[in-house]
Order: C-alpha cells, then sequence, then structure tokens
C-alpha cells in the first residue's frame, strides 16, 4: 500500500524527485488548465484567435509610421524586423502577465489540495505558448506577402522560439512568487514591460545603435535572443554563435533561479493566499 | 459497490501517524501585501509579519474502521492539522505517515475557480489531486448525483449558494473513494436533509473499514459518529480518548454546558 510520509524540508526545498514524479502525474492538469483560460478569453474560438494576432499587427502597423515619420524612410525588411521581434516580445510579455497571478489566484486550490505548485505557472506558460502560435503563422503570411529571402536558415527560429519559451517560463515563475508576497507587482507589470520593450532592439536594431547605447546588450537578455530572432526569420540567416549561447545562459540562468525561489517559498503559499 | 482503491483493509491497522507534530509559519499581517505599504512604511518599523506557532508536539493515530472527532475553539488548529495530514503544509517538526489515499473535504479544490463551471471545477481539481481523466469521468454521474445539483453543475460555480458549494465539494470526496477521509467543518451549510445524507455516507465508510477524521464545532454529531476524540487548543493536544469523556471535558472548557446550539451544527 501506499505510504506517504511528510517531513521537514532539508534546505528549505522539498524532495525534488518526489516533486518531479508528482508533477509529471499530473501533466494532464497543465494542460486542461490551459485550455479551460484559453476557452474562458475565448482564444478557442476563430474571433478570439483574430483578435490574438489582430493587436500585435496594429501595434507593429503603429510602430512603423512612427520610425518612418522620426527615421525619415524605411523598408519592408524594417518592418518585417519590428513585428518579428514584436511578436516574440509579447510573447514574453504575455506570460509574464499571465503568470505573475497565477498563484495569488489559485486560492482554494492551494488552500486545500497538494500539489506541485509550480504547474500553475508552467500552465501560464502554456497559454502564453497558445496565444504566440497564431502569430508567427501570420508573420509567415506577412513575410511570403512581402517577398523575403527564403532559406533553411530561417529553421533556426525554432530553438530560438525554444530558448524565449524557457526565459518566459522562468520569469513568469519568478514573478508569481514575488507577487504572493507584493500583491500590487502585477500593478507595475505594464510600466516595466512598456520599458523593457523601448530597450530592446525592436523598433530598432542592435546595429544600428551608438557604441555607449550598446552596453545595454550586457543586461538586456532579450537582446541577443531577439538578434537572433531577426536574423533567423526576418533575413534567413544564421544566427551567431555567441548570441544563441548567451541568451540560454540567461534563460537557464533565470529559469533556476526562478525555479530555486518558487521550491523554496511554496511552503508558504498556502499560509498567505 | 465497486471500489477500487485498496478497501481490504484490516480495522485496527494504522492509517494515519502523527508523530511529534509541529508547525511554524510565518504569515502577513496586512490583508494585501504590497511593495507600496513596505516602501511607505520603511524605517518606522511597523511590522509586517508574525510568526505562528499553528501546532506543538501533536501525538496522534488512526486506525482504519474508526472515525476521529477532532473539537477546539477557533484557531486551535484544527485545519491546520489536516493540511498537514493531506500533504498540503510540510511539516515544521515530527513526522506525519499516512497509510493511503487521502481525500480532504471541500477538497480537491473544487470552487477555486467561479467563473468555470461546476463540472470544469470537479475536473480540474480531481486531475490537480492526482486523479485521471478516466477516473474523474467514471466517478462524474455520481458525483453530479450526490450532489443534487441537478442542471446547476454545468453553471458557473459563482452562481452557487454556499449550500451547492459545500454538496459539491463533499460529493467529490466521498465519491472517489478514498481510504482516508478528512471532513472539514463543511457539512454545516447543508440543509437538513443533506446533512442526514452525508452523515449516513460517513457511517457507511466508516463501517466500510475507511478512516475518517471529522472535524466539526457540532458536538452532537460528534458524539454521535466517533468513535475516539482530540480536543485541540492553541496548537496543543489537550485531551483525546473515549468521544463523551472528551466532549464533556470540552464543553466544561467551554462553560457552555450542553445546549441546543452546540448540538444542532455539524
Amino acid at each position: 500500500m501506499a505510504v506517504e510520509v511528510y517531513e521537514p524540508f532539508r534546505a528549505g526545498l522539498p524532495p525534488l524527485g518526489k516533486y518531479w514524479r508528482s508533477l509529471w502525474a499530473r501533466r494532464s492538469f497543465i494542460a486542461e488548465y490551459a485550455r479551460s483560460e484559453l476557452r474562458e478569453k475565448h482564444y478557442d474560438s476563430v474571433f478570439g484567435q483574430v483578435w490574438l494576432v489582430l493587436n500585435p499587427l496594429l501595434l507593429s502597423g503603429v510602430y512603423f509610421l512612427l520610425i518612418v515619420i522620426i527615421g525619415g524612410h524605411s523598408d519592408k525588411m524594417r518592418y518585417g524586423h519590428l513585428t518579428a521581434c514584436l511578436f516574440l516580445f509579447y510573447f514574453v510579455s504575455n506570460t509574464m502577465t499571465g503568470g505573475v497571478k497565477s498563484i495569488t489566484k489559485g486560492g482554494k486550490l492551494i488552500l486545500n489540495t497538494a500539489f506541485p505548485r509550480i504547474m500553475l505557472p508552467i500552465s501560464a506558460t502554456v497559454v502564453g505558448i497558445f496565444r504566440f502560435l497564431p502569430t508567427i503563422f501570420v508573420f509567415f503570411v506577412i513575410r511570403t506577402v512581402l517577398g523575403f529571402p527564403i532559406g533553411w536558415a530561417i529553421l533556426w527560429g525554432i530553438p530560438v522560439a525554444m530558448i524565449t519559451a524557457i526565459l518566459a517560463l522562468g520569469l513568469a515563475v519568478l514573478i508569481s512568487t514575488i507577487n504572493v508576497y507584493f500583491r500590487d507587482i502585477a500593478s507595475f507589470l505594464p510600466y516595466f514591460s512598456r520599458t523593457w520593450l523601448y530597450l530592446s532592439p525592436i523598433l530598432y536594431e542592435a546595429s544600428a545603435l551608438k557604441h555607449n547605447l550598446r552596453q545595454m546588450e550586457t543586461f538586456n537578455p532579450l537582446f541577443p535572443l531577439l538578434n537572433s530572432w531577426s536574423r533567423a526569420v526576418v533575413h534567413a540567416e544564421v544566427p551567431r554563435a555567441s548570441d544563441l549561447l548567451i541568451s540560454l545562459a540567461w534563460a537557464l540562468g533565470i529559469f533556476i533561479i526562478g525555479t530555486y525561489f518558487f521550491l523554496t517559498r511554496e511552503r508558504d503559499f498556502a499560509v498567505r493566499v | 459497490m465497486p471500489s477500487e482503491s485498496s478497501s481490504s483493509h484490516v480495522p485496527g491497522e494504522i492509517a494515519v501517524s502523527v508523530q511529534h507534530l509541529g508547525l511554524t509559519y510565518t504569515t502577513t499581517i496586512d490583508r494585501r501585501p504590497t511593495l507600496k505599504a513596505r516602501v511607505r512604511t520603511m524605517g518606522r518599523g511597523t511590522k509586517h509579519t508574525r510568526v505562528v506557532r499553528a501546532l506543538d508536539d501533536i501525538m496522534m493515530d488512526v486506525p482504519y474502521g474508526s472515525v476521529l472527532g477532532i473539537v477546539g475553539a477557533n484557531g486551535a488548529g484544527k485545519s491546520t492539522l489536516m493540511r498537514v495530514i493531506s500533504g498540503i503544509l510540510p511539516p515544521s517538526q515530527g513526522r506525519v505517515e499516512v497509510y493511503g489515499k487521502v481525500s480532504t473535504l471541500l477538497a480537491l479544490g473544487v470552487g477555486f475557480s467561479p467563473t468555470l463551471s461546476g463540472r470544469q471545477n470537479v475536473e480540474l481539481g480531481g486531475l490537480a489531486a492526482g486523479m485521471s481523466r478516466k477516473e474523474i469521468a467514471e466517478h462524474f454521474e455520481e458525483i453530479a448525483d450526490f450532489a443534487e445539483l441537478g442542471d446547476a453543475i454545468e453553471a458557473p460555480m459563482r452562481t452557487y449558494s454556499s449550500g451547492m458549494f459545500a454538496r459539491l465539494g463533499f460529493a467529490v470526496a466521498v465519491t472517489v473513494r478514498p481510504d482516508i477521509l478528512i471532513v472539514d467543518e463543511a457539512l454545516s451549510t447543508g440543509d437538513a436533509h443533506f446533512k442526514e445524507k452525508s452523515l449516513n455516507k460517513i457511517k457507511e465508510l466508516r463501517s466500510d473499514a475507511r478512516a475518517l477524521i471529522l472535524v466539526s464545532h457540532g458536538l452532537g454529531t460528534i458524539r454521535d459518529v466517533c468513535n475516539e476524540v482530540a480536543w485541540l487548543d492553541k496548537g496543543k493536544l489537550i485531551k483525546r480518548g473515549e468521544p463523551n469523556e472528551v466532549v464533556d471535558a470540552y464543553e466544561k472548557f467551554l462553560k457552555v454546558g450542553k445546549s441546543a446550539a452546540i448540538d444542532e451544527d455539524i
């Protein structure tokens, strides 16, 4: 017969093997929960999906207008870069917005059910992925219509998107924990996202920056990530290995720190939500 | 009655063993802790958290085929003890051994999402508790039947009355045929008919050699169905033993005597 033993945690962490097994056994919860969230916001219907795509598409139109007016000139590659990067940025930012309250709104589920709490921010990330996918489709329609270069190097977009997913998951896990302690983090998030958007090479290309401004690159994980993304899916060029490695290191770093923080704090959630 | 969980427990065999259990946690004083409040009160030495010693050196065993009642004033640590036994809160000291599948009432997180329907809440709550889709589908009819919700099962849970909430929670907890059932004061919101039905279900589970832990302020019910009663106060186990004896002592402590008010609810 099954024997469960509950003992104090060593080093503040739950037993990781057991945690992972119980997480894996509940993977259908993650799928079902993500699906019910998508259904609730009507993202499962055709018009819901159209809306998902329309919003960043209109934004990219507005920003393009801005670039033409301020910069005086522009071309279709610039528009391609802007749109592709904006879509990837919104993947990260939407996942953070969706994930920040994932623990605090878990209320009764957290109070009355024993399960690995990390399932909640993971579900939020899955929702983020499902919101991101239709925008990729739209981008590929755009790049076909505008006649961007085509080549196998476009496929480098897949590992870049996967690194982005790890980064988004790490951030969702991290801020969902912080939001348990400071409930107003969710209200600061839009300002943070907006700032991050302007500090990332989206409205401009990294190569166009002055030397002293390029220092930002060191502190912004989106720099190497967006560079690689733009090279692969817009220009059909192979991304630089250094960019890929640096962004992977950032993504894994944030994921590991976020998860560690989450796991050490998780026992608090049932008394704090 | 079909029963897929290992129902062949020998009465008297240990179901739950709580050994020197202690639990301390830090909780916030502010209802909604914010960064803004932290920054604004900086340097004033305002306390934002307090340490709660919720359980202190609790020892108890629950054998199969028995019902353990837990009584105690508000804040005695009853619900916290139940959360430790169901694995929701890890202990700070001591050890809890659970031999079998636990189901907590109000439990399975049913009702966590008010915008989703009763059905979706049951499904998601079940999945979160580690049940498979197949198990949930098998039990669903029975749950809906027992809860007597009719078509309301498809309505969002924010439209439910507290009685409907409680009925659905109880239905889920007992229908999944747990080895160990923890009922935490959830029956008090049901009407007389449902209370009767729930009590019968509890007695049925007891004779089916399952273990039950019943947390309640309804001392009449406690005397009626429990084999043993434990009295908690401020996180400490004050007394445990024969129901009438412990409940009498508890009533004396409360200085309420035997009145209708405490016998009524379960």
